[in-house]
Formats: structure tokens, C-alpha cells, sequence
């Protein structure tokens, strides 16, 4: 190449590769920020390199990633392969057949198939965990394997195994000296794209795993509420080692050379490795299932607690907490109705009616939790569960619009809930993106109850929503929000209280305010499952979690308002003095809990929301 | 040679429970409906009409429509990227593939976030733009994020299948296009170009298979509001709870995937007569 056209087209490589590697390189530079933020640099630091090998949950999921990729890979890649052989021998009816079957999860979407493989999990009483993971995994990388392998195998001579065979070859031994030797480099294609395949995949693995087994994607996109540098700092790791293998592989061929004497004993100690690496995997698959005396399970929403107090728990109590995260009430619902079993549920009020309604919960035993003397008279007896029957109230707030001061005028606010259709502001909201909340916000606006079941009603709060979204441009945002106010990249945003009080505390210009039409009053609460396995550790559990000093260090990790009363006073005149949003308003009459909704009446709702949002 | 038929039995049996039987039960799922306490539930052809609804026939229209443009610019941007590629010498070729596909390796989701921090209205690009004198541009939750975040992803997908076709392809017919008094132009359109039909059809594929059927990278760049056909499914299964409506949309995505696929196959079966 020479000239202005070798200029002009290394010119187009190198921005080929900038857009590539672009993120990547931002992922790294922030990995060493001293500071949380993820869009301004303020210092050098390895602080975040310790967090992460402090991180058990982390650290876990990564032994989960690779440990996943690697049986996988070695699973597929023998399966695929001995398939390969046998293929090219089949008649060609069954031959077709098997590779059109095979074309499947290669070519259905991968969500299709992540379902597909949920509901049989789901049907046939598969705990789902770190098996069934592997299984889904093994389901979508041998496709790859066969299809990088089978077209070798294809253009080989068929005479060559035969010959083998004629001098006195075994068939084990023809297969393994003569067809794999020539195969090979569609095997090591074909394994190198499963362990791909399997190291990245989030879809599959989100559905069909369970009971706290996370790989790395999984954590990932938990993490969305607050993202830390922790994970910049793996994915770092994971380029520096990826760049270094393939360096490795690169650079091996040279290596082979010299080494070609001692090459039959470099083999050798090769399988052995893999054996002594497998053996280990082994052992470690048992530990992961566990031996410990005492199981809870406790499901909650994402960063909804202080991980600290589920370890001091489990060394005060000697138990072992498997803890396991949901982003919405009505993901969690999805995953308890698909059979899948807790024992302690952390719900909000709307959803514990439900639950038991639908008799999901047990009765709680409130003689084995002495700490209910700590729990604040505001937060007790409310309309979801009259007399506290089935709940233990854990944290509680509402749902405001928290805004810009530096952008948005104080007289604006007077217009409550319609500050969200204010043209000035147009495309500079944040709405958030969940059914009830916005249809919370659209009949309060109108000045109706919340809890409507009058279709008039229902359908006029949709027009508003309809006609807001065309207006304003809103951006339905889900727990980004939190970041992207914190960066102050919009004036406003419908938050909860909790997550207002963690960005005031992170960017002083914000502000919240529930508007005087009145807004949901909401209480989350830890509640018994029916099929609770150990019903005492459960009440333990929630005794501990209602102590004075683990309340306050919840409260001060999550930021969402405490239900314990000296928890609750300590955070309002101290840590948050000043941040309104963490004493929630109890005064306004106007202020509603969420009540229970027949299903036509929920249908009816999440009907109309779809299409707000596919509009 | 016989003896080495029965090695794709497992694989057989593997196949009919873990790859049809799935597909069988969200067939199943897609024709019924969740009846009352005496009939659990009856079949139906409910949940297919449900979807010829305007908005539901829109998201689909907006998923296709995303789709053929992300596909295309795959297609813009990866050519002239294989063509350059190919021109380097055999060592160079590996390594500057071996670069395109490095990133594949990083988790999707952390080079999602890694983007939304560079595009926010106060991120990474804008404030470079700011201290340069610029106004800043709002860049995410926009078709343009999207776009940005699905073409980075699936790029390789495109660049890859292209990259193999073109180095397999014999350099003397270049040669000999050359000496017959062919133009680089003519070149080209009439010997480069319908010798990579197969690699980019397979590029094609890959790429418009991956973007129309994402829901996370919308999710996260595009926000709520913006509702794909992937999107629709997950927020069926996991958020609203109607499994039924989710299987029937399942079954339509992967039926119109199937017919793109036949039709694709078709167009290179013509190219090779």
C-alpha cells in the first residue's frame, strides 16, 4: 500500500478500532478514578481494585462465569464434535434433520430460547441454579461447535478411517489418530466460539438460573442502581488476561519450536493439568452447593441492603444466607409463581396484599421478634395488612419529583404534579418507568384516587400519559435515573424518596418535593413465605434486621428511610439533616398506599402502559 | 464406516429435550389461555389477534425498520474494513482481526454502560465538546444511542464472514480482470463484489438475527419509551406476567426470523446459478 490511498485507508482502520475500543478504554481509565464517578476523572487510585477482591458476591460470580465457560466449552466441544463424526456418516435423511434441529438456537432469538428452556426448567421442578445454567449453556455453544466442526469432517476422505481400520486400527483409535488430528482446527474454532459464547451470555443465564447462583453479566445488570468502579476494575482484569492469552497463542507456535524435544512430555503434563483443573472444578461445584447446617433464603430488590449485616447475621446465627436480588414486585412475582421457593420475601404493600390474597405468606410469630418495640407507630397497621398479621415493615417513603434548583423555578412547583407537563421543561424529564407509578402520577395529576377501578378514569389518566409523553418527550428511565441525576443530565426526574436522599447527598443542587395532590405512600416489609423452611431462622432473621444498630447501618447504606424508630430520628437529625425527602410526608390526606388489584383491572393497566411505552 | 453413526445419538436425544420440547411448550403456551378453577386452561387463538392490535404491529414495524439500518450500516462501515484488512499482509490480517474481535470478549453490558457514560447529556463526549467551545448535543436515549450501541456491538459479525470470503477469493481473477481492461470500478462491481456475496449474506444474517431480537441495549441506550420487539417479550414474561402473549409474540419473532432466513438462502442459491 502506498500513497494517499494507504493514508486514507490506515486512517479508516484506526477509527474503525477508536469506535471499538472506545468504551473499553473508558471502562480502564475509570477503573483507577479515586472518586464513584463514572464521567469525571479526579485522581489515580487503586481503591477500587481492593474493593473488588473484597467483594465476596463478585468474586463469586466470577468463579461462577468461569468455571460455567469452562465446562461448557469442554462439554459442547466433545458432544459437538463426536456428533460432527457421526453426522457424516448418517443417511441423509436423518442428517438433515439433526442439523436443521441444530440450526434452532442459532438462529431463534436468543430470548426465545432462554424461555423456551425457563418454562421446561420451570415444568419439570428443576431447581434452578448452577445446573441448569450449565445445561442452557452446553444448549446454545454446541450448535457452534457442530457447525464449525461438521464442515471439516465433511471434506475429509472417508478412505482415510477405513485404511486405518484395514491395518489393524481400532475404531477408538482411528477416531482419535486420524479423523480428530485432521479435524482439529474446526474443533479449536468451535470450542474457542462456545467459551465466547458462554463467558459473555446474560440473556439465557438471566432466565434460567436461580436460588443466588450469578455469573458476571447478571451482577452487572443488577448493578445498574449504583454502578461502582468494582466492576470496572474486573472487566480491566478480564482485558489485561484476554490480551495476554491471546499474545500467548499468537506468540506459541515459536514457543513449540523450541520446545519440540520435550513436546511429548509438555503434553503430558498438559492433560494433566486439565485433569488436576477439572478435579478442582469438581470439588468446588460440591462446596458451591452447600454444606451448612441452616439455609435462608431471602429475596429483595436490588441494593436494598447493607451486604455487611447478611454476613454478621450468618456468623451470629450460623447459617448461611443465600441472597438473591429482584428489580420489580412484579419480577419477583414472576419468579415465586414459576415455582421457584424463598423464604423470606422483602415486597411492597401492594404486592404483600397480594401475596396474601393469594396465599404465597404465612402468618408471622410476632412473640419471636422482641424488636417489634423498636418499629415506628407511623409505619404499623397499615391498609395492606391491617394488624401486621403477615408483614415486618422495613423501609418506607414516597414518590415525589425530585428536581434541578439551579434549572427550575420554585414557582413552577405550585403547579404539583402538571410541573410535568410544563412546556419549559419539555424533554428534560425523567419519568420512571414502572406501571403503577406512572399511572400514580397521571390520576393524581387528574385528582383521582390511585387505586381507581373506573374505566373512565383509567382511561383518561392514559390520555394523560399519552399526551404527556407527546409533549414533553420524557425519557422513562429505570434505576439509571439515579446517575444520570446525579451528572445532573436532566432537571427532574419521579423518583422514590430513598434513591432522592442518596443523589441529594451526592449532588447538593437537587431537591424534592411531593406535590400537594397527593402521591403513594408505600411500605416495603420482610414477609414468611408459605413453604418457609426454617421458620425460626426466618424469624431471626427479621428480629435482626429490626435491631436499633443494624437498622441504622441499613438505613445509612440504602438511604431509604428507616421503619425503626431511633434508626429513623438518628438519620433525620444528623446524617440527613435538612434532606426532606427521607421523612416521608404523613400529614397530607391526599397521600395513598397502593391497595390490591383484581387481575382484569391489573391487565387492564398493563395493557394501556405497553402502550404508552410502544407508542 | 459405519460403526461411528451411533455417535450422534446423544446428541439426537439432547436435541428432542432441551431444543424441541422447549419449543413445543411455548407453542403450547402461545394457543392457550389460564382458565378458571375447573378448566385451568382451554385453547385459544387470542393471543395471535391480540397482537394485530396498531400499537403491537408498530413495535414490530419499529424492530424491523432498526433492524435493516443497524444491518446496513454493519454492511457500510465492514466491507471497505475487510477490503482494507485484506490488503495487509498475512501476519498484519491476523492481528487486526484478532482486534475486532478482542471487544466481543468484554461483557455487552459494561460496554453499554461504558457508552452511556460517554454519551450522557453531561458525559464524556459533551464535556470534551464544552471545553472546547461547543454546545453540547443530546445523544442518549435517542434512535442515534441505539444505533451507536448495537453497530459496536455487532460490527465483528459483519467484518468477520466478509474478511473469510474475500481471503478465500483467488487474487488472479483480479489480475486477470485487470489485464482483460477492467476499471478498478468495474473490478469490483463484477468480480470482487460477487465473490463476497456468501460472506456477506452470512453478515446479513448474523447481524440483522442479533439486532432484532436484542432487548437489553435498547433498554439501557434508549430507555423505557424505547419498545422493541425484544423488549415486548421480556416485559411479558417478567413484568406484566402474561406468559401467554409473550409465547405467541416468541413464536411470530422466530417464525419471521425463519422466513428472512429462507429467503436469504434462497438469494445465495440464485447467486451460485
Amino acid at each position: 500500500m502506498k500513497g494517499i490511498k494507504g493514508v486514507v485507508s490506515k486512517f479508516y482502520v484506526g477509527i474503525c478500532l477508536v469506535f471499538f475500543y472506545l468504551p473499553i478504554l473508558v471502562t480502564m481509565i475509570f477503573s483507577f478514578n479515586s472518586s464513584k464517578s463514572l464521567t469525571h476523572f479526579s485522581g489515580f487510585s487503586m481503591r477500587w481494585y481492593g474493593e473488588l477482591m473484597e467483594n465476596t458476591e463478585i468474586m463469586k460470580a466470577v468463579y461462577v462465569s468461569v468455571t460455567v465457560a469452562i465446562l461448557a466449552t469442554l462439554i459442547s466441544t466433545v458432544l459437538g464434535t463426536l456428533t460432527a463424526i457421526g453426522l457424516s456418516r448418517s443417511k441423509k435423511v436423518l442428517k438433515d434433520a439433526i442439523l436443521n434441529m441444530n440450526n434452532i438456537p442459532i438462529l431463534n432469538p436468543e430470548i426465545v430460547t432462554a424461555i423456551g428452556l425457563m418454562i421446561l426448567f420451570t415444568s419439570l421442578g428443576i431447581r434452578k441454579g448452577y445446573f441448569t445454567m450449565l445445561m442452557a449453556h452446553i444448549v446454545f455453544c454446541t450448535p457452534y461447535v457442530i457447525t464449525s466442526v461438521y464442515p471439516k469432517v465433511r471434506n475429509l476422505d472417508p478412505n482415510l478411517a477405513n485404511a486405518a481400520m484395514d491395518l489393524g486400527a481400532t475404531p477408538f483409535q482411528a477416531l482419535t489418530k486420524v479423523i480428530i488430528p485432521m479435524i482439529k482446527e474446526g474443533i479449536f474454532a468451535g470450542a474457542l466460539l462456545a467459551f465466547t459464547m458462554s463467558f459473555d451470555d446474560f440473556v439465557i443465564s438471566y432466565f434460567v438460573s436461580g436460588n443466588g447462583v450469578k455469573n458476571i453479566s447478571i451482577i452487572v445488570y443488577n448493578m445498574t442502581k449504583r454502578i461502582n468502579p468494582t466492576i470496572n476494575a474486573l472487566s480491566t482484569i478480564v482485558i489485561v488476561v484476554i490480551v495476554g492469552v491471546m499474545v500467548f497463542v499468537n506468540f506459541l507456535p515459536k514457543i513449540q519450536k523450541k520446545l519440540l524435544k520435550v513436546s511429548k512430555a509438555l503434553k503430558r503434563a498438559v492433560a494433566a493439568g486439565c485433569v488436576v483443573i477439572l478435579a478442582f472444578l469438581l470439588v468446588c461445584c460440591g462446596n458451591l452447593s452447600m454444606g451448612g447446617t441452616r439455609i435462608l433464603k431471602v429475596y429483595n430488590a436490588g441494593e436494598y441492603i447493607d451486604l455487611a449485616l447478611v454476613e454478621q447475621f450468618e456468623k451470629e446465627y450460623q447459617c448461611t444466607v443465600i441472597y438473591e436480588t429482584f428489580e420489580s414486585n412484579e419480577m419477583m412475582y414472576t419468579k415465586l409463581s414459576s415455582g421457584e421457593t424463598y423464604d423470606i420475601l422483602i415486597p411492597s404493600d401492594y404486592m404483600i396484599e397480594r401475596l396474601i390474597k393469594e396465599e404465597y405468606l404465612q402468618p408471622l410469630d410476632w412473640d419471636l421478634i422482641p424488636n417489634k418495640k423498636n418499629l415506628l407507630p407511623d409505619v404499623m397497621n397499615r391498609s395492606y395488612d391491617t394488624g401486621n398479621r403477615y408483614s415486618a415493615p422495613y423501609f418506607w417513603g414516597t414518590v415525589g419529583i425530585l428536581y434541578d434548583t439551579a434549572k427550575v423555578d420554585e414557582k413552577d412547583l405550585e403547579d404539583g404534579w402538571e410541573l410535568l407537563c410544563n412546556p419549559k421543561y419539555a424533554g428534560d424529564i425523567y419519568m420512571y418507568d414502572s406501571e403503577r407509578d406512572s399511572f400514580m402520577v397521571a390520576l393524581k395529576a387528574l385528582g383521582y384516587s390511585m387505586n381507581t377501578t373506573d374505566q373512565k378514569e383509567i382511561e383518561a389518566a392514559y390520555q394523560w400519559l399519552i399526551e404527556q409523553r407527546e409533549t414533553m418527550d420524557p425519557i422513562y428511565a429505570g434505576d439509571d435515573v439515579i446517575d444520570n441525576m446525579i451528572s445532573g443530565n436532566k432537571a427532574m426526574a419521579v423518583i422514590y424518596s430513598g434513591d432522592a436522599c442518596y443523589i441529594m447527598s451526592e449532588n447538593p443542587d437537587m431537591n424534592y418535593f411531593t406535590p400537594s395532590e397527593g402521591t403513594n405512600i408505600w411500605y416495603d416489609a420482610m414477609v414468611l413465605t408459605r413453604d418457609c423452611s426454617n421458620v425460626e431462622l426466618a424469624h431471626e432473621f427479621i428480629n435482626f434486621m429490626l435491631d436499633e444498630k443494624s437498622a441504622l447501618a441499613n438505613t445509612q447504606e440504602v438511604g431509604y428511610s428507616s421503619t425503626v424508630d431511633s434508626a429513623f430520628e438518628t438519620m433525620k437529625n444528623e446524617d440527613y439533616k435538612g434532606v426532606d425527602a427521607y421523612v416521608p410526608d404523613v400529614e397530607n390526606e391526599n397521600n395513598e398506599i397502593f391497595g390490591y388489584q383484581k387481575p382484569e383491572i391489573k391487565q387492564r393497566y398493563s395493557e394501556l402502559w405497553t402502550k404508552v411505552k410502544a407508542q | 464406516m459405519k460403526q461411528f453413526r451411533r455417535l450422534a445419538i446423544p446428541y439426537c436425544v439432547w436435541g428432542i429435550f432441551l431444543i424441541l420440547l422447549p419449543l413445543l411448550m411455548i407453542a403450547f403456551y402461545a394457543v392457550t389461555k389460564e382458565g378458571n378453577a375447573v378448566m385451568t386452561w382451554y385453547f385459544t387463538g387470542e393471543n395471535f389477534a391480540k397482537f394485530l392490535e396498531a400499537t403491537y404491529l408498530s413495535v414490530i414495524l419499529k424492530s424491523f425498520r432498526l433492524g435493516l439500518a443497524c444491518t446496513l450500516i454493519c454492511l457500510l462501515i465492514a466491507y471497505p474494513l475487510a477490503m482494507i484488512i485484506i490488503k495487509f499482509d498475512e501476519k498484519w490480517q491476523t492481528f487486526l482481526i484478532m482486534l475486532v474481535t478482542i471487544p466481543e470478549w468484554i461483557n455487552l453490558l459494561l460496554r453499554t454502560y461504558a457508552w452511556m457514560n460517554l454519551l450522557a447529556d453531561n458525559g464524556i463526549i459533551n464535556q470534551m465538546l464544552q471545553a472546547l467551545g461547543l454546545s453540547p448535543i443530546t445523544m442518549m436515549y435517542t434512535d442515534f444511542s441505539v444505533i451507536l450501541g448495537l453497530v459496536c456491538n455487532f460490527l465483528p459479525f459483519m467484518i468477520i464472514p466478509i474478511h473469510t470470503s474475500l481471503s478465500k477469493m483467488d487474487k488472479s481473477l483480479i489480475e486477470a480482470a485487470h489485464d482483460l481492461g477492467a476499471n478498478e470500478f468495474q473490478t469490483f462491481t463484477k468480480v470482487i463484489w460477487k465473490l463476497s456475496i456468501p460472506g456477506v449474506l452470512n453478515g446479513i444474517m448474523m447481524v440483522f438475527l442479533l439486532s432484532i431480537s436484542t432487548f437489553v441495549i435498547p433498554k439501557l441506550l434508549g430507555g423505557g419509551q424505547y419498545m422493541l420487539i425484544g423488549n415486548l417479550i421480556e416485559s411479558q414474561f417478567i413484568s406484566v406476567g402474561d406468559w401467554n402473549f409473550g409465547s405467541a409474540i416468541s413464536l411470530i419473532l422466530a417464525a419471521i426470523i425463519l422466513l428472512f432466513m429462507h429467503w436469504m438462502k434462497k438469494i445465495d442459491k440464485d447467486e451460485k446459478e
